[in-house]
């Protein structure tokens, strides 16, 4: 087989094995819209048992179970990747890219999603399912609900989490680096734009997620306390969940923005209204997206200062969108409307978000707050944004990519249709849902008199379905019998529209520049000269399978997970050793990175996302013990000696890292080498030292369960632990390497890239010392 | 006769509801308005300005236009967060006078606990024109206690207690239900509140036998 060539797109082959975007973004779609029925059928579930107010077709646990999936599959494991199917597809062919920066990773990112929704599906036909709601609220989720198909869920949550964080570093490297020549970060398509802010924003709240699923399967499989005690509890969640959970539902709505963007102006045939404006807008909303996830706890009990510092943020988030969303029907002005599906879709779904948005301010207001939360206002609130405003959006740049994915025209009669049953079945389904505020949310019985409303949302949801089938049929018959499209069927004037439908594997014949303010092509493509790119790899599939094995296995059989860690490490070194050429054009828009190479800011991203994972696990600490009304004293629990050894040991490491790169860089083998093995040695005597205290601790009865003092600090000298043991693997990796000659003279990149992480590790360390030891 | 939540609330959610509608209807009119003045006909020529492929992309300029239409926005919100925050100075204030009474919500159910200590679950029972505090809590999992009818709705939160107050002005039976997901039994978590006649009250409280 030569990795450099494409199989035929009939061989599964080629499917398992593709690193090329395009094939990314097209397993992406496929997968996302099968979530999409999953996620639909279990809505039709739950609207049958709405349809009147005493019915029992779903049991309160099946209730309860498929509201709950429902919710998670939608958010997390379909809008989202339904946006980064076209993503993957566009963005590269927007900027005038050959690929991602890492196409390897690319197909990581995919698998992981691909086994993390699997392990969602799976915990369905084990005992129970999460059935706790899609904000896992505690404790009814650590302690209330002993369910093994609950842990299988949250770990398919955690491996999403993993894929999305392998994404956005991609992404923010492929953005920032891979445009092509004259094209400013302005002067981006609106589509790569949402794309860029969404994984800004995705990059620091995956990780408060991931932070929160680890302290919760912590309290479930080890016993920890962190939400089982009322000291932490409730609100500890709400903070870190919200934290994550209200920028996300921006990460939700974006790349629509984006698509509402570029159809606006290929089908109004003018240029969009104050585009500045909108990118600035957005940037606004981004940053305030992190303020504002107060807003979901006005009723806990919160100091009121705080309170009304998070309504005021809230209700000023309201004001860029007020610009965005104007300024996108002013572009409407002086137009020349062509109404073809795409752009139908964009102003339904444009018409829909402003009544979403609008029911947003009615819950800012925390007086009105106080009465519609937790009832199906707040439902129908965010269906008409998430749903309306996200998913629909998409399904228009869905429609309007397709020609370019496919290289043939959708019918557009099967369109219009779709778009009728759209508007119709989603107004039927979720507006008589504002109209039944005083009903709770989550209920599987209802008083008599909400039976009409709830009738006719049910008779809607069925009608909104009908569109998709609608949708699914369109899109597969025209896949054999449409029309051939051209390169730009909607004379459209971004880039991904100046090549072929389908573009080749290459995406343009020559090199794409906008050097002189307009399009042209440099004859010479940088793919022709030197050793061809790779475009075949079965190690994103082989240690995705492998995560999903080991991970299904802590919940199934202990023996199971041992294999898949086998085969996770079979893995790790096949990735690592593969030799996989993808090279960066020679040409191109960079600011403001043009000096820092992909791979250092790939580092510097990813460690921008863990400085949030552990920003978070310490906050949680600082909270419970603020929270608490007695602490140890310094020296009681845990002995000084202990943590000031390995804090000496672990900035002695530091510096021996150092030293091990100066080494390479002179070219000198045996320092390398020696300066490694230093590494090594003094890491694993931190990890042995940090051994003897925790079985010291045992040995007095001290254990994860025992108290907060003793949850926070296992869990968090543990995560830490973990990080210093996943940078020795990769040391006796180095190591081994540099045993046979390697890092000499050159490829010394490597070892700093190594560096950056493990300096990170122990500054980490230099927070956990005092903030556990010594106060 | 001072004002009840349920008033502070109708008069925020009436005076929101008008503005929503109104805001609403005018800019979806305007959109549907500029979407059939400007479809595209046979006869209509492409603006000059439409973007050509492989061009960089422009703006129309429209930053005043704009700027009026934020403006303009951001002072109806402020005024309702104004009126908001003027609503939520009387919800924070709960009358002294108030009987105050303790809940407990458990999975699934409520219980209450009189000034006197009496218990009492599923069943909550108020004098008629009195102001009533609850201090709300829970006992295993995040509940909140809604009696939607008399707008109110609390957290029941396992180690924190939580404030809040009504005050009826008629007799009669309403709907205590839980609003947020706390297991199995979350859908028929009811319980009852009687608002009787002042006199049958204190007849009833007095004869009360507490343990």
């Amino acid at each position: 087989m030569d990795p450099h060539q494409l199989p035929p797109s009939h061989s599964i082959k080629r499917w398992l094995l593709t690193t090329n975007h395009k094939d990314v973004g097209i397993l992406y779609l496929v997968t996302s819209l099968y979530f999409l029925i999953v996620g639909g059928v279990l809505a039709l579930l739950f609207r049958l048992q709405l349809a009147g107010p005493g019915l029992n077709i779903l049991s309160p646990p099946a209730f309860n179970q498929a509201v709950t999936i429902h919710g998670l599959v939608m958010v997390l494991f379909v809008v989202s990747p339904l946006a980064f199917a076209l993503a993957n597809y566009i963005v590269p062919l927007q900027i005038g890219a050959r690929d991602l920066a890492f196409p390897r990773l690319n197909a990581l990112s995919y698998w992981l999603y691909l086994f993390g929704g699997l392990l969602v599906v799976i915990s369905f036909f084990q005992d129970r399912t999460l059935d706790v709601g899609w904000t896992l609220y505690q404790p009814l989720s650590s302690a209330f609900s002993p369910y093994v198909g609950v842990n299988t869920g949250g770990l398919g949550l955690a491996l999403l989490t993993a894929s999305v964080t392998v994404s956005t570093v991609n992404f923010v490297v492929t953005i920032f680096r891979s445009r092509a020549k004259g094209l400013r970060l302005t002067a981006l398509p609106m589509f790569t734009i949402g794309i860029l802010l969404t994984v800004l924003m995705m990059l620091y709240a995956f990780p408060a997620l991931l932070a929160g699923i680890i302290l919760l399967a912590s309290d479930r499989i080890l016993g920890t306390v962190y939400f089982t005690s009322p000291q932490g509890g409730a609100i500890l969640w709400d903070h870190i969940f919200w934290f994550f959970g209200h920028p996300e539902v921006y990460i939700v709505l974006f790349p629509a923005l984006g698509v509402f963007g570029d159809v606006l102006v290929t089908f109004s045939r003018r240029p969009l209204f104050a585009r500045r404006i909108i990118i600035a807008a957005m940037v606004v909303v981004a940053t305030l997206s992190f303020l504002v996830w107060g807003h979901h706890m006005f009723l806990t009990g919160m100091h009121p200062d705080v309170r009304r510092a998070f309504t005021v943020t809230t209700i000023a988030i309201s004001l860029p969108f007020d610009a965005i969303i104007l300024s996108f029907i002013y572009t409407l002005a002086k137009a020349r409307i062509e109404l073809r599906t795409p752009m139908l879709f964009v102003l339904g779904s444009i018409a829909i978000f402003i009544i979403g948005g609008i029911t947003g301010v009615f819950l800012g207001s925390i007086a009105l707050d106080y009465v519609l939360r937790g009832t199906y206002f707040v439902v129908a609130h965010f269906h008409y944004t998430m749903a309306g405003g996200a998913l629909v959006g998409l399904i228009a740049g869905v429609y309007y990519w397709y020609p370019k994915m496919t290289g043939r025209m959708f019918s557009e009669k099967l369109g219009r249709l779709q778009f009728v049953l759209t508007m119709i079945g989603f107004n039927m389904l979720y507006f008589p849902l504002f109209l039944s505020w005083e009903m709770p949310r989550r209920v599987p019985l209802y008083i008599e008199k909400l039976m009409p409303l709830q009738q006719i949302a049910t008779i809607g949801g069925f009608i909104f379905a009908t569109s998709f089938l609608v949708m699914f049929w369109n899109l597969l018959y025209s896949l054999r019998y449409g029309e051939p499209a051209g390169k730009n069927p909607w004379g459209a004037h971004t880039l991904e529209w100046m090549t072929e439908s389908p573009p080749p594997p290459h995406n343009f014949d020559g090199t794409p520049t906008f050097a002189d303010g307009r399009l042209s092509f440099i004859a010479a493509n940088g793919a022709a000269h030197g050793e061809p790119e790779t475009h075949l790899s079965p190690w994103p599939f082989m240690l995705s399978l492998a995560s999903f094995v080991a991970l299904l296995g802590l919940t199934t059989h202990i023996l199971i997970s041992v294999a898949g860690v086998g085969l996770l490490a079979f893995s790790v070194l096949g990735f690592a050793g593969e030799r996989f050429v993808s090279r960066e054009e020679a040409l191109g828009e960079r600011w403001p990175f043009e000096h820092v190479d992909r791979m250092k800011l790939a580092w510097w991203t990813f460690i921008s996302s863990e400085v949030v994972l552990f920003g978070v696990i310490l906050s949680a600490y600082v909270y419970v013990r603020t929270a608490s009304a007695t602490w140890p004293a310094p020296g009681t629990l845990l002995d000084i000696s202990h943590g000031a050894m390995n804090t000496f040991i672990l900035l002695t490491s530091s510096l021996t890292v150092v030293l091990a790169l100066a080494s390479s860089r002179v070219g000198n083998r045996v320092g390398t080498v020696g300066f490694l093995a230093a590494t090594l040695f003094l890491g694993t005597l931190f990890l042995f030292n940090k051994y003897n205290e925790w079985s010291e601790l045992f040995s007095h009865g001290i254990t994860f369960s025992s108290s907060l003092p003793a949850s926070t600090f296992f869990l968090t000298t543990g995560i830490h632990g973990a990080h210093v043991f996943a940078g020795l693997l990769a040391l006796a990796y180095l190591l081994a390497r540099a045993l046979r000659g390697a890092y000499i003279g050159k490829g010394h990149e490597t070892l700093e890239y190594f560096g950056y992480y493990w300096h990170f590790v122990d500054i980490v360390w230099v927070f956990i010392f005092p903030l556990f030891y010594l106060v | 006769m001072v004002a009840t939540t349920v008033d502070i609330f109708t008069s925020l959610w009436s005076i929101f509801s008008t503005l929503g509608v109104l805001v609403g209807v005018v800019v979806m009119s305007y959109m549907v308005y500029l979407i059939v003045k400007n479809r595209a006909k046979p006869e209509k020529p492409e603006p000059e300005d439409t973007p050509r492929p492989g061009e960089l992309p422009r703006e129309q300029k429209g930053a005043k236009k704009l700027l009026i239409s934020v403006v303009l926005s951001a002072s109806i919100v402020i005024t309702l967060i104004s009126l908001t925050f003027i609503a939520l100075d009387n919800l924070d204030r709960p009358p002294a006078d108030a009987l105050e009474v303790k809940v407990v919500a458990f999975q699934w159910g409520w219980k209450f606990i009189y000034p006197n200590g009496y218990e009492s679950v599923g069943e909550l029972r108020i004098p008629r024109g009195t102001a009533v505090k609850l201090y709300v809590t829970s006992q295993d999992v995040f509940h909140n206690i809604g009696i939607i009818d008399l707008r109110l709705k609390v957290d029941a939160i396992p180690g924190k207690t939580n404030i809040g107050w009504t005050r009826v002005y008629e007799t009669g039976v309403y709907d205590i239900r839980c609003f947020e997901l706390c297991g199995d039994g979350h859908g028929v978590m009811i319980g009852k509140l009687i608002v009787m006649d002042p006199g049958e009250f204190n007849s009833w409280y007095s004869s009360l036998q507490v343990s």
